[in-house]
């Protein structure tokens, strides 16, 4: 139980562990800061329609970390691996769920991947620019997520592997005010969440 | 992996129960002044006007009113201080409401204060033009203020009379919290005088990423920070966090007595509604029933407290789904196929749920009204683009944004008066998310105008001297005004 003094600690330490029953010391801070994943030099900028051309390029080459195994990726932590992802994010045009060709291409490339590395369970986040309302995109995020889900689904990998996760427009991955970077926003993005 | 809810906020909460608003009633005064010679109130405005522009008043027709520093009794520091707080805030309080035309107290400040009303000095405060004043006295009985507080006529016909005369004293006047006293008079005064419910002590509810603490809990491809519940005054004053999770927790939702917040949170790592008690630590509860594969958000309590409206992808797409609070009865209210149908809001007698819904096609999001049992939908805007966040008000006014984007602007449609429709903000900045007052008369919203995200007010007319900020760090979005006076 909570004792009532607890009430004078600053928020900042309010970082207790559930159930304990004694103060913790504080815990100011995540102690692995994850970096962002790489930015999307090539996400569609005009707004309507894609060209194979306006990609992202594909992921560099995971570096030899002298590991034993001949596949680093296959023993990276999820972290990592989200770090440096394979998994390419799929873009959308302005209040939109449908998948165009280059949108496809990369879920087939996405599902490829999976497919190799079987242990992986994704989270599907679903994103939007911050045109539309804050309401209206949360339930359109859902929607991005669910488009890049069924179209895994189709191409034969399991439902128990994949869940999807709206964040409307909560998390731009670019936070300028123009049709570049709202190109970049209106995404499906690729997390790899956990190891069976 | 996901980490345990962290209990952080229930601490919060803990310190909430300890706030003044939650102190018990008792050796609480307000009572009738014993040397008062009542005369007939200033009168009372309609209270049903047709055109719900009208119910607030031009400033031709209110009341002017002077407030004067009030007199302290003692050479008590802490007195005169607290003293000075409760007038300041008084003044805000009475000059919201817009009952009365309350005279800037810049331009009274060299007119001598007086402790007896007979003593006023008339001339000068005719001079400005004032039709009343307020005299007040502040003293000391133990911690508390005690308020002696006086609305004289200054008008030639009638000048010395006292029409309002009340005494206010007690522990919700402590000294140490000036602001609730003068909430509470405030209050009491627009109550007796005008017949208004005013809304001093209010509260309002928001998400905020002030902390800019990074998500923890799970990794997230953006780059934002994660954002918490935070809950204010009315005003803006008292702002503190209500969830500590660093996670994505939006949409607060007060219940209708104020000790309950239903509010969307990803901590489990998807959408789903979740509601705790602000004056103990239990865990949340989960009433939309905690489920991986669907998204359940945007709650709205029913005017009694017992149910939940929210937006669920239960079915497979987005519709209005309503449950008890304690989860039972959970049931499907619009059940319409391949459609967004999102953001309830409740009718003032809870007979009635607006939401809107794209089924008209893309791009056409559309406000709808539905019998709570999921009989007799209507729709009510048509041609509306962005149309976005109905909230309906205790005047049977629904408030929205609207906008093809990027910028929005809040709006209402009158449904006592053919679905008239204003525009309430003015095309500033983006303007998303309203609220209402419990009253009815004045909308919270989200603003870009000064920049990032803010939590603002304004009237419902849309004047732009009733506009005011009341965030003014991080961004703040999906404010949620409290039904009742907070914990009373």
């Amino acid at each position: 139980m909570l004792r009532p003094q607890t009430i004078l600690i600053p928020l900042v330490a309010l970082v207790l562990v559930a159930g304990c029953a004694t103060k913790k010391p504080p815990v100011s801070a995540p102690t692995t800061q994850v970096p962002p994943p790489a930015p999307f030099p090539g996400a569609n900028q005009s707004g309507g329609t894609t060209t194979p051309a306006d990609r992202p390029p594909a992921p560099p080459p995971v570096p030899d970390t002298g590991a034993v195994t001949s596949d680093p990726l296959a023993d990276k932590s999820p972290e990592d691996i989200n770090s440096n992802s394979p998994l390419k994010p799929v873009f959308f045009a302005f209040d939109s769920d449908e998948l165009d060709d280059v949108a496809r291409q990369a879920l087939n490339d996405n599902a490829q991947v999976l497919k190799k590395y079987s242990t992986w369970v994704i989270a599907i986040e679903g994103h939007c620019d911050e045109r539309g309302t804050a309401e209206y995109n949360l339930a359109l995020g859902d929607r991005r997520a669910l488009a890049a889900k069924n179209f895994l689904l189709s191409l034969g990998l399991s439902a128990a592997r994949i869940k999807t996760v709206s964040y409307g427009k909560e998390f731009p991955f670019d936070p300028g005010h123009t049709e570049a970077s709202w190109a970049k926003n209106r995404r499906a993005q690729f997390m790899v969440t956990a190891k069976q | 992996m996901m980490k345990p809810y962290l209990p952080a906020a229930l601490i919060v909460a803990a310190a909430l129960a300890a706030a003044p608003t939650a102190r018990p009633a008792a050796a609480w005064i307000s009572e009738p002044l014993q040397s008062s010679t009542q005369q007939q109130p200033p009168p009372t405005q309609s209270q049903q006007p047709t055109d719900f522009r009208l119910s607030l008043v031009g400033a031709g027709t209110q009341p002017k009113v002077g407030l004067p520093d009030f007199t302290v009794e003692g050479g008590d520091k802490d007195l005169a201080d607290a003293t000075m707080t409760l007038v300041n805030v008084l003044w805000d309080d009475l000059d919201f409401e817009k009952e009365y035309y309350l005279i800037p107290r810049k331009s009274t400040a060299s007119i001598p204060v007086v402790a007896d009303a007979k003593s006023l000095p008339f001339d000068r405060w005719k001079e400005i033009g004032a039709e009343y004043v307020i005299v007040g006295t502040s003293k000391r009985i133990g911690d508390n203020l005690d308020i002696e507080f006086r609305l004289v006529g200054v008008r030639d016909d009638i000048q010395g009379k006292e029409v309002f005369s009340w005494h206010y004293g007690g522990s919700g006047c402590a000294l140490k919290n000036a602001r609730f006293c003068a909430h509470f008079i405030s209050d009491d005064f627009h109550k007796k005088t005008r017949g208004v419910d005013g809304v001093a002590r209010t509260k309002l509810a928001f998400s905020s990423d002030r902390d800019g603490a990074r998500m923890t809990g799970r990794q997230i491809s953006g780059p934002g920070p994660g954002k918490e519940v935070y809950i204010a005054d009315y005003d803006g004053a008292n702002q503190m966090p209500v969830t500590a999770n660093r996670n994505l927790n939006l949409a607060p939702a007060w219940s209708p007595d104020a000790r309950d917040l239903a509010y969307t949170s990803w901590v489990s790592g998807y959408m789903d509604v979740y509601v705790r008690s602000l004056f103990d630590a239990k865990p949340p509860t989960r009433p939309a029933g905690s489920d991986n594969n669907v998204e359940n958000g945007l709650a709205a309590w029913s005017p009694d407290g017992s149910k939940l409206a929210f937006a669920s992808t239960k079915s497979g797409d987005w519709d209005i789904w309503v449950v008890n609070r304690d989860g039972t009865g959970l049931h499907n209210i619009t059940n319409y196929p391949k459609a967004i149908d999102n953001a309830p809001t409740w009718s003032p007698t809870g007979a009635q749920i607006a939401f809107t819904s794209d089924r008209t096609g893309s791009s056409s999001n559309q406000i709808y009204i539905v019998g709570a049992d999921g009989v007799g939908l209507r729709q009510i805007t048509f041609g509306c683009q962005g149309c976005d966040r109905p909230t309906w008000s205790s005047l049977n006014v629904i408030a929205y944004t609207a906008g093809a984007g990027p910028g929005h602007d809040i709006y209402a449609v009158d449904l006592n008066n053919n679905n008239r429709t204003i525009q309430i903000t003015d095309g500033q900045g983006s303007n998303e998310s309203p609220t209402f007052a419990p009253n009815g008369r004045h909308l919270a919203f989200v603003t870009t105008r000064w920049g990032k995200e803010q939590v603002a007010t304004i009237a419902i007319t849309g004047k732009k001297d009733t506009l005011k900020r009341v965030t003014e760090v991080g961004n703040n979005r999906y404010p949620n005004w409290s039904h009742t006076p907070g914990g009373q």
